[in-house]
């Protein structure tokens, strides 16, 4: 985390912007495969068209219809095929007595490190809920057959090796070892320093923390544990 | 293009066969912005919030920081990481440790924790709480279709919902409490007192609270490098303490004396290297009590055994009364709840006065006699409410002031009395009923302060008055208690003997009177006698 010291503290509430409250939007509910696409949309933005009819018929739904574009149909997703249905019929349905409201987070630009400023809005209020649901095609059904196989498919799979392996060869001196033989060298043993130096030492030491482990004192002063151990007895 | 032609022709059949309609043509735009995130509240149902209608506009929210929370879950910050308590690496070995039984604790992630929002201005405001709705699906997304002014729809995803309820404040009843009252429905008349009995309660835990609070802070300020050196705090924090507070509850100070004279047996115990028979010859030396001497011992046994006996008797009393009380019929239930409320508010205060007086050795002598006089004074008195208020204050109560509040009290049970009762001839019959049952009440009183040796003095006296002749004797040790009234003198030799009329009883009365010839104090208008104490 950039921000060292943690807050522990209740943070001051942040105003909420309310221009568009009363804006009514739709709640649509979007298969996975045709989100997926459309997270990939490239240039304006522009996945299809929508088409509104209204029936006029009084008290019916108006049909909707969606229809991709023949460009974004052919985005490649990862994984899967671009066989993907092209169109899609929206099913209407009622709110209910669900209050639902839309709200969005805009994280600043971060020009400062310090503070991220980020500013909530409320996006509107939902008014309709929709449901997009495929035109049942070809497409359509190979595409969940893919679907099925890919997820029945063991996570695991067993493989035949066709090589030998060649890690776990003996050695005559693990690389480990090796290091660690040269650390001690360049080191030097522990001297004993003058024992009233030691003392200062450990004094200063103890002003940090209370308990020691006798290995880390041992690091720490750069002494031979058995000096060590005749101080703290004396 | 020809596929797009395709699909055009594909829609067109559908336009035609159906009823002819608008057809409108929109593009669906979904743009793609990194810093803008989209999330979905959902009120409870019944909380009626608009944004539209807020006409002073203000709504604020921000995210609840649960850290400290988060860290007194998992104890990270247990430990002091520096100076006094702390190891060197104790982080690095914790952390190696976790992995090592591979112990995985979820991070704590800011932006999962709920949202607050406060709607509305200064003192009038709405808060409420968001919290985050997981396992929208793996295989559907969100999206909102909102319409652009150029007349294009977009779509922007959703990617939290949140679950936001109003903030509560007010105080409920959790599902145990409910239950009960739930029970007594039918019964209650007055909810409010409901709430009321509760927040009683919690002040009576939260006046013990803060005393053991205070213990504990007490014993962590010093560096403890022995044993002995915590009795030996404790021991002083607690003579300090009986001196200081004085309006204590009961129960903290009767643990610590327990500890206390646990502590001393231990003591006594541990001296001995051998096995120690139960009981010696001397063990019990200290508990024997001189007849002559009227200051008592000095151990703080006795003074707690004294306490026991108290403790037994004023709750068996309870339990004998209420069994009578309850047996009756014509009292209401919510007679006896507000007498419980009374009786609990009472003895509350009387517990905490006869404190005071536990300390000074001598008063406890007296407060038997006292209170021996005064469960006979009850018993003769006609009121049956105040009777058994009497009885629960029983041998604890101390000074006359206390029974000052008690009649300052009594002018209100009559009235409360009156209005309950429902006829007067089944209201003299069940206070003669009543005055019976007391005096079994008394008798049996008087029959378990008898063997205690502790309460002899007490003892001789009241098997005087229970024995129901009104002698000389008796008169006199009424009147050296406190000064009374003759109609009080009346009263209560009324109920020892019920066969003698008013008449009858004020002659021998006033002959006795006569002979006694105590001293007259005008009180208020009234005229008490009185006679001096002769010890």
């Amino acid at each position: 985390m950039s921000q060292p010291p943690e807050e522990e503290s209740a943070r001051p509430l942040r105003d909420v912007d309310l221009r568009a409250a009363e804006r009514g939007v739709w709640l649509v509910k979007v298969p996975k495969y045709l989100s997926e696409k459309w997270k990939r949309a490239s240039g304006k933005g522009e996945v299809g068209k929508l088409k509104i009819i209204s029936t006029k018929i009084p008290g019916a739904q108006p049909e909707v219809t969606f229809s991709m574009n023949e460009a974004q149909a052919q985005v490649q997703v990862p994984g899967r095929g671009t066989a993907t249905p092209k169109e899609h019929k929206f099913k209407l349905t009622g709110v209910g007595n669900q209050n639902l409201v839309v709200f969005s987070e805009n994280k600043g630009e971060g020009t400062t490190a310090a503070e991220i400023t980020e500013r909530i809005a409320i996006e509107g209020k939902v008014i309709q809920r929709a449901e997009c649901q495929p035109v049942v095609d070809k497409s359509y059904m190979q595409l969940k057959k893919r679907h099925v196989e890919d997820s029945n498919k063991p996570k695991r799979e067993i493989k035949q090796i066709t090589g030998v392996v060649t890690t776990y060869k003996p050695v005559s001196n693990h690389a480990a070892n090796i290091e660690h033989e040269k650390k001690i060298k360049e080191g030097g043993k522990r001297i004993r320093d003058e024992r009233d130096v030691v003392t200062n030492k450990l004094f200063e030491i103890f002003e940090k923390h209370q308990y020691y482990n006798i290995q880390d004192l041992v690091r720490l002063t750069n002494q031979p544990v058995v000096s060590r151990y005749g101080l703290f007895n004396r | 293009m020809a596929t797009n032609v395709q699909q055009v022709a594909v829609s067109k059949p559908g336009a035609s066969s159906g009823s002819q309609g608008n057809a409108s043509e929109y593009v669906v735009r979904v743009p793609n912005d990194p810093l803008k995130k989209y999330s979905m509240i959902k009120f409870a149902s019944g909380t009626d919030i608009d944004f539209l209608k807020l006409s002073h506009g203000k709504v604020k929210m921000e995210r609840e920081n649960n850290l400290r929370q988060y860290k007194t879950i998992y104890n990270l910050d247990a430990m002091p990481k520096f100076g006094a308590g702390s190891e060197y690496g104790r982080e690095q070995k914790e952390e190696a440790r976790r992995k090592k039984y591979g112990i995985n604790i979820k991070k704590y992630n800011p932006n999962d924790q709920p949202w607050l929002m406060k709607v509305g201005d200064g003192k009038d405001c709405k808060r409420y709480k968001g919290v985050r709705e997981g396992t929208i699906s793996e295989n559907t997304s969100y999206y909102i279709f909102t319409k652009c002014a150029d007349g294009a729809f977009e779509a922007f995803p959703i990617e939290e919902w949140y679950n936001f309820q109003p903030v509560v404040k007010y105080k409920y009843l959790n599902s145990e409490e409910a239950e009960e009252e739930f029970s007594r429905r039918d019964k209650t008349m007055n909810l409010f007192s409901i709430m009321v009995r509760k927040r009683i309660k919690n002040e009576e835990e939260t006046e013990e609270k803060p005393e053991d609070k205070k213990d504990k802070k007490k014993d962590k300020k010093s560096l403890i490098l022995t044993d002995m050196e915590d009795w030996m705090e404790t021991e002083d924090e607690e003579e300090e303490e009986e001196e200081a507070e004085e309006g204590a509850e009961k129960k903290p100070k009767k643990e610590k004396k327990e500890e206390k004279t646990k502590r001393r047996k231990n003591a006594k115990i541990n001296a001995d290297d051998e096995a120690v028979e139960e009981s010696d010859e001397g063990d019990f030396d200290d508990r024997e009590l001189d007849y002559i001497s009227d200051s008592g011992s000095e151990s703080s046994l006795d003074e707690k055994a004294k306490n026991d006996k108290y403790d037994d008797q004023g709750v068996d009393q309870e339990k004998g009364l209420k069994k009578l009380i309850d047996s009756e019929e014509e009292s209401s239930e919510e007679e006896n709840k507000e007498e419980d409320e009374e009786d609990e508010e009472e003895e509350a205060e009387k517990e905490a006065q006869s404190k005071k007086e536990k300390k000074k050795k001598k008063d406890s002598k007296e407060n038997n006699k006292e209170a021996g006089g005064e469960s006979d004074s009850s018993s003769s008195s006609s009121d049956s409410d105040d009777s058994d208020i009497d009885k629960n204050e029983d041998k604890f109560s101390s000074v006359l002031f206390m029974q000052e509040k008690k009649r300052s009290s009594r002018p209100n049970t009559p009235t409360v009395e009156k209005l309950e009762i429902k006829t007067e001839p089944k209201s003299e019959g069940g206070i003669k009923r009543k005055i019976e049952a007391e005096e079994g009440g008394a008798e049996k009183k008087v029959r378990t302060e008898s063997p205690a040796p502790s309460l002899k003095t007490s003892a001789s006296s009241s098997s005087i008055s229970s024995s129901g002749e009104i002698t000389e004797e008796a008169i006199r040790h009424y009147l050296t208690r406190r000064p009374m009234t003759a109609k009080e003198l009346v009263q209560k030799f009324k109920a020892k003997k019920s066969q003698m009329s008013n008449e009858q009883l004020t002659q021998k009365i006033g002959q006795l009177l006569k002979k006694i010839n105590p001293g007259r104090k005008y009180i208020k208008g009234v005229m008490y006698l009185s006679l001096e104490k002769t010890e």
